[in-house]
């Protein structure tokens, strides 16, 4: 069996973190972080992370702002948000341009995530 | 048939009487007098006498009919144009009757309609205020979901995390893991518990204005329902009176006063900037400084700002009914609200309730 998938979480909510952490650590190896700064330090230094999956409202920059970043230095991981609006036109045209690929809605549906990075 | 006239039957009688009496007292005088010479003359002059008497007969009461009948025709034609004016006027007052019952069917019938206006227009008003409200809370229920999703998040990872837990029967051996779980599961009801709460004193429905408002409260509440809109680029600075400030007012009214001028404040601040809440006590009353450091407003607008319908916003932004019935709500609770503004500086609200 291959190593276990790496995921960068990111949000501002710590115990979002956590829950993520305690739940996604069975299958996956999970780092996070609570900013978008943080989770580009995150990619420089796991530069074996396949999956990243932030939070949209977050102060400094929001998460489509990091992955657009993060996109253009590592354009070869997945890319996802997980958050607790709904999908409006800002994040609808990030899954139109191909940005993210898919946008979750908290409270989080843990089959769904996993489908989805498992494919 | 036609009738004969009076003169001629007086004339015919007399003449007839006349005729008989000549025959008659001839024949009885022709017994005694045998000379029928002289009976003779005495019966032409009898002749002549009643047959010029009954002509003058004759004339003089034609005359004095003919008088008379002409005074009766006058008199008929005057009956007869009485008559006439009688009706006309009758039928005069019957038309004017008519048109008045008219005219009071139709100033009925506009009553009528102006009552169904009024009505209409007090309905109008009342959705208006009510889509006003609506509206307010639409710019909010985004932000509601967002603030509810977050909690339910908390309780969802709590469950699948407990449920594994559960399933492995491993309680015992992750009971650090078990007492993080169960304290994201009490954070998450606590959390969505206040939020709906909060959401229920903004839909607060009463007419009273003796409810006891804790203006604390209130602002904190419209701020936890404003959280998503309060972009992080946006310092929230709040300065609250040592203690709580109680006042007599109507709780819902006082939420749409504060979310209103907050929702103003947040949109005048385009990219960086500030909104500090003061609240205080002075000289009776309670004042909530509301200050942003903003667009500022046109001084030229400063006075329509509480005009019903007057906005700068863009479509769909506001309905220019926010601070029209934020002030209407103020004036309700005897309190006043005053704007000090300055373009590319910022408004600052100043909203004084008397205290109870």
């Amino acid at each position: 069996m291959s190593p276990r998938m790496k995921i960068i979480y990111v949000d501002d909510e710590s115990m979002n973190v956590q829950l993520f952490q305690l739940i996604f650590k069975a299958r996956y190896e999970v780092v996070t972080g609570s900013s978008g700064a943080e989770a580009l330090d995150l990619l420089e230094k796991h530069p074996d992370t396949q999956v990243v999956i932030s939070d949209m409202k977050m102060p400094g920059m929001n998460g489509l702002e990091f992955i657009a970043r993060a996109k253009q230095k590592y354009s070869d991981k997945k890319y996802y948000l997980l958050t607790g609006f709904e999908i409006g036109p800002e994040i609808q045209a990030a899954i139109e341009s191909g940005l993210i690929l898919n946008c979750f809605q908290k409270p989080f549906n843990l089959k769904e995530i996993e489908d989805c990075i498992n494919k | 048939m036609k009738r004969i006239k009076f003169e001629y039957k007086i004339t015919l009688a007399y003449l007839l009487v006349g005729s008989f009496w000549i025959i008659f007292s001839d024949k009885i005088l022709s017994l005694f007098v045998e000379d029928t010479s002289i009976t003779q003359a005495q019966t032409f002059k009898g002749w002549f006498y009643v047959t010029v008497t009954a002509l003058l007969f004759y004339f003089f009461i034609k005359k004095h009919l003919t008088k008379l009948r002409e005074a009766e025709k006058i008199l008929a034609n005057h009956k007869r144009m009485l008559e006439t004016t009688v009706r006309e006027k009758t039928h005069d007052l019957e038309f004017a009757n008519k048109m008045l019952n008219a005219t009071n069917q139709l100033v009925n019938s506009r009553n009528k309609e102006l009552k169904t206006s009024l009505e209409n227009l007090r309905k109008t008003q009342q959705q208006l205020i009510q889509a006003e409200k609506m509206a307010s809370l639409g710019v909010l229920t985004a932000g509601v979901a967002h603030e509810i999703n977050n909690p339910l998040n908390y309780i969802m990872g709590a469950y699948v995390g407990l449920q594994r837990n559960y399933e492995t029967d491993s309680f015992a051996e992750n009971k650090e893991q078990v007492a993080f779980f169960l304290d994201a599961l009490k954070t998450g009801i606590e959390r969505s518990t206040s939020i709906v709460q909060g959401l229920n004193k903004f839909n607060h429905n009463s007419d009273s204005f003796d409810e006891e408002c804790n203006l604390h409260e209130i602002i904190d509440n419209c701020l936890r329902i404003l959280q998503y809109q309060l972009r992080p680029e946006i310092k929230l600075n709040k300065s609250f009176y040592k203690k709580d400030i109680l006042i007599k007012g109507n709780t819902g009214g006082l939420h749409q006063v504060f979310t209103n001028v907050l929702i103003n404040a947040i949109q005048a601040i385009s990219a960086q900037g500030s909104i500090s809440i003061t609240t205080r006590k002075s000289r009776g009353k309670a004042l909530v400084e509301i200050a942003d450091t903003g667009l500022g407003i046109n001084p030229e607008h400063i006075k329509r700002i509480t005009e019903p319908f007057f906005t700068t916003k863009n479509p769909g932004q506001g309905t220019g009914l926010g601070l029209s019935i934020a002030y209407t709500i103020i004036k309700e609770h005897k309190a006043e609200m005053d704007f000090q503004s300055e373009l590319g500086k910022g408004t600052t609200v100043t909203i004084s309730l008397p205290l109870k």
